[in-house]
């Protein structure tokens, strides 16, 4: 987990001091080490959750802002103990909010930039710079500096370039104040990529400053009120920023797995005549989902006409919508919210997918994905009994942010991706306002 | 309504490896290679997206062009590729820049890295680098020192150099090659590379055997007859007669490419799917295979050169015919032999191989003909049971049969073979990379599972040592019979698995 070598223990600077000190690090103290070429990098880290759990005293310290198994195995426990829905993701700022109504003051140290995941640290960043919001609004900020290399594995090259880590920590107010110092952090004509690791509720102007026009800007749309996420990427797409949502990014699988089961040309002719597409998300945030039916629209080349609330027997509210074909014909939509007893970290997770189509002349075909991690008995029920019915299960890669994160830096582009682009926008349209 | 032509859901899925950051540098710019294959095979990454906007390309060449000449040429020369793609163009072409260099000429080296250093600062490559090396072969060793001399390929992590084929001309010349380029770089930075490992059909072989279990328990001695490897070209030798008539089917083709189809379908697993595993297995297959004949080599194979054929009206010209060739030439256009492997899994299985230019077909194929039935209980329709066949369909019509015997319907119970068959085109539907798509993206990838080690170019050209000797000091032993253009090669070749009570596959 902490892939890093430190060169020096992390040292607590006065804010105004680090940039020279940072200039005086490489130019004498490490005189003759690499200072990589690459990006800096620049995380929004709240890592409420973990804060709340050890402040509670549900697990022990320390803050590393990583979401490792026993913390997230502990989280889970607790959305029972806190009286939130079973489904509820240990990722739904619910449970954070919940915890925080909860009594306790248990302390421990505050390790969050400290602890860089290899994956990440294996793309050698010329700079990572942390920002750790803390509980205490009021707190002042403390600036921590520490140059670090990637460990070098066994087998590897030995040639490594380093780079520093600046870990900006206090209350949101103070973080906020010092903007003008995160940004003389920035190395200046390196790429910067900023990534919002938290909700997209909160601070939107500390967001929109550090998300500047030119940072390539990683977000997780699963994280916050769907509407106000889905509003954020679109707004933020079309300013041209290179915008990466993990969200989307986890949804690869699923593509992956129905894209297959089109690839035979024999079968490719059913996707100009599908009828219906059914979702099932796990709780009540619908965006995956609407994310990957309008990717499936997209690339159909369906055209939305409308789209409504719809009644989730009791498991929340879904979405319905009706797309015209290229042909004229019509397919029907629907996204429905399903209670699940093992949820998955993020909100809104895939559970299933259903697309029906209906060729001229030979027999219906029915597709269904199913989540490894689950069942879809609803999307199974009744009706196929006529259909050539194709079923698969979708395999759902237990891989952390870091590493989807280390998948963007590894090759990093400054546009957006254009299926992306056109996924978002409609799945904009789709979510009822 | 007719079926879509390519499958929507697909497209933009390819993006599991993303190239880092870099600047690929190619020598040998104003040559046919960078704008046939290399320029092309970027041009598809950037289409999938699979190159970082960090990204360039330098041409190298001795012509005093411009970045704008580059550019141009390029454009000239994929005129048919990019009218498709006109806008995505325009953003490619933008990181395709030129530096004329003269790799014999160390001042022009050293400016070639002050400008990798400015394209490090506009382009944010980050100090990586590949250098191809699409030059003469006799440039491979001087190409290599030029760039060391220059520290270009002093960081192992971040430069490599890519090596087109031949990678020497015997086992002396590539022993001395290799000698060469490793003073100047770690193996690790070095990429020979072969065409053939980049076919998606070759790379399915080891899918094929290592992903499923119901091959590996019968892909050895026990169950395996023969294996018969063929690939057969339909052209002559066209534009390349001064390389050829140095070369020649021996060389050119079965060196390199047939036997790393032979590795890949003999090896044994590799422990993991990583570049040294899989390197190791191949160079153990190809340490103990040996011709069949060491000590007598004219017995184990045949050679032949394509003389006048075609049909009436439609007449082929004969190699020696060929503009560029010696009327008296005893360059071999074709060649068969049999080779054995010493070890526990192939001990006494031939393993045949063929190629030639001018045969009735372009195809290559891997064919493992299965023992027989060790009693016959039916009646063959066609007289004889024909023995299990798994056939390897590299090119054309990529794919996969299995041949078995099923009965004949009919009242009596008589057996006939058919054949299951899985086509690339039936399941995917879609044309695979070009291969130099997937070997580039490899090499920028620092990826070499795919590329050859130097103990295996050396292994491969040691197992053919006696030819290669037999071939330059006394090649009245191996005489070069002549096969009338668009049939199977000569009838010796034929014999030399009438020995052994076999026939060549007639595809």
């Amino acid at each position: 987990m902490a892939a890093q070598l430190t060169l020096q223990a992390p040292l607590a600077l006065p804010p105004q001091e680090v940039g020279d000190y940072l200039q005086r690090l490489w130019s004498t103290e490490l005189e003759g080490s690499k200072g990589a070429s690459t990006f800096t990098l620049l995380i929004y880290e709240a890592s409420w959750l973990q804060q709340q759990m050890v402040r509670t005293g549900l697990v022990d310290g320390p803050i590393t802002g990583l979401l490792d198994r026993p913390l997230i195995e502990r989280a889970k426990a607790a959305v029972s103990e806190c009286g939130l829905p079973l489904s509820t993701a240990v990722m739904d700022q619910r449970l954070s909010w919940a915890l925080g109504q909860r009594q306790g003051s248990h302390h421990s140290d505050d390790l969050r930039g400290q602890f860089i995941d290899s994956a990440i640290s294996a793309h050698m960043p010329r700079r990572l710079i942390t920002l750790a919001p803390t509980l205490d609004g009021g707190r002042p900020l403390e600036t921590l500096v520490s140059a670090f290399c990637p460990l070098i594995e066994e087998g590897a090259a030995a040639a490594q370039a380093c780079g520093d880590a600046v870990v900006l920590r206090g209350g949101l107010g103070a973080l906020q104040g010092n903007l003008g110092l995160i940004d003389a952090l920035v190395e200046s004509g390196l790429p910067c990529w900023v990534w919002w690791n938290s909700s997209l509720d909160e601070a939107p102007e500390l967001l929109e400053a550090l998300a500047r026009a030119g940072r390539r800007l990683v977000v997780d749309s699963s994280l916050g009120v769907p509407r106000r996420c889905i509003d954020l990427l679109v707004q933020r797409i079309q300013t041209g920023q290179a915008v990466n949502d993990l969200n989307w990014m986890r949804l690869r699988t699923w593509r992956e797995s129905l894209a297959m089961l089109f690839d035979p040309p024999s079968r490719r002719n059913a996707l100009e005549h599908v009828v219906q597409l059914d979702i099932d998300v796990e709780g009540d945030h619908p965006l995956k989902g609407l994310l990957l039916a309008a990717w499936i629209a997209d690339r159909l080349g369906w055209h939305l006409v409308s789209s409504f609330p719809v009644d989730g027997d009791g498991a929340g509210t879904g979405v319905g919508a009706e797309f015209e074909r290229t042909d004229g014909a019509t397919v029907q939509f629907r996204l429905m919210p399903v209670p699940v007893g093992v949820p998955r970290t993020h909100p809104g997770a895939m559970v299933g997918l259903r697309l029906v189509c209906a060729p001229e002349g030979r027999p219906p075909l029915c597709v269904i994905l199913c989540s490894e991690s689950g069942g879809c008995m609803r999307l199974e029920a009744g009706g196929m009994a006529s259909m050539e019915l194709l079923e698969d299960v979708v395999p759902v890669p237990e891989e952390s942010e870091e590493m989807e994160l280390a998948r963007l830096l590894g090759g990093g582009h400054d546009t957006t991706n254009p299926l992306m682009v056109a996924a978002v926008q409609l799945a904009a349209r789709l979510l009822p306002a | 309504m007719g079926a879509m032509l390519t499958n929507p859901l697909r497209v933009g899925l390819r993006q599991e490896r993303v190239i880092s950051p870099q600047c690929l540098v190619i020598f040998g710019a104003s040559g046919d290679l960078t704008h046939r294959k290399l320029v092309p095979a970027l041009f598809e990454l950037f289409r999938q997206r699979r190159l970082p906007s960090e990204f360039a390309v330098l041409g190298c060449a001795r012509r005093p062009w411009s970045d704008d000449d580059f550019r141009a040429r390029m454009a000239e020369a994929m005129a048919s590729d990019i009218a498709e793609h006109r806008t995505a163009w325009e953003q490619f072409s933008a990181c395709l820049f030129y530096e004329p260099v003269d790799l014999q000429d160390p001042p022009t080296v050293v400016q070639l890295g002050e400008r990798l250093k400015l394209i490090d600062r506009q382009r944010a490559t980050r100090g990586n680098r590949t250098f191809y090396l699409s030059v003469s072969p006799a440039f491979y060793g001087s190409g290599c020192r030029a760039l060391a001399a220059a520290g270009l390929l002093a960081d192992p992590a971040r430069s490599r150099v890519v090596i087109e084929k031949p990678f020497g001309t015997d086992y002396a010349s590539a022993q001395a090659l290799n000698k060469v380029v490793q003073a100047c770089a770690q193996e690790s930075q070095i990429f020979r590379i072969d065409h053939y490992l980049g076919k998606e059909t070759v790379q399915n072989i080891l899918v094929l055997r290592f992903a499923n279990t119901i091959f590996e328990p019968i892909w050895n001695r026990n169950y395996i007859a023969n294996v018969q490897i063929t690939a057969a070209e339909t052209v002559g030798v066209e534009e390349r007669a001064g390389y050829y008539e140095t070369s020649g089917a021996l060389r050119d083709m079965v060196q390199n490419h047939l036997t790393q189809i032979l590795a890949l379908t003999a090896m044994e697993p590799p422990g993991r799917f990583d570049p040294e595993s899989m390197r190791n297995e191949k160079a153990k297959v190809l340490q103990a295979a040996r011709l069949a004949n060491p000590d007598e080599p004219w017995k184990c194979c045949v050679r032949g050169q394509y003389a006048a054929g075609g049909a009436a009206g439609r007449p082929i010209a004969g190699y020696r015919q060929e503009p560029g060739v010696n009327p008296d030439s005893t360059t071999e256009t074709y060649v068969a032999t049999k080779l054995f492997i010493n070890n526990w899994r192939w001990q006494g299985v031939p393993f045949y191989i063929r190629t030639g230019k001018r045969l009735p077909k372009r195809l290559s194929e891997v064919v493992l003909t299965f023992r027989e039935a060790p009693v016959h209980l039916f009646d063959a329709a066609g007289g004889a049971p024909t023995p299990n066949q798994l056939i390897l369909r590299i090119q054309p019509d990529e794919g996969a049969d299995i041949r078995f015997e099923v009965k004949a319907p009919g009242s009596g119970m008589r057996s006939r073979p058919v054949d299951m068959a899985f086509s690339y085109d039936e399941s995917f539907g879609e044309p695979s990379d070009e291969g130099y798509v997937r070997l580039l993206a490899d090499a920028m990838l620092g990826d070499p599972t795919l590329y050859t080690r130097s103990d295996e170019v050396e292994a491969a050209w040691r197992l053919y040592t006696p030819l290669v000797e037999l071939m330059e000091e006394s090649p009245q032993q191996l005489p070069v019979y002549p096969y009338e253009a668009r049939t199977w090669g000569p009838a010796a070749a034929d014999s030399l698995l009438a020995d052994d009570g076999l026939v060549w596959r007639r595809p």
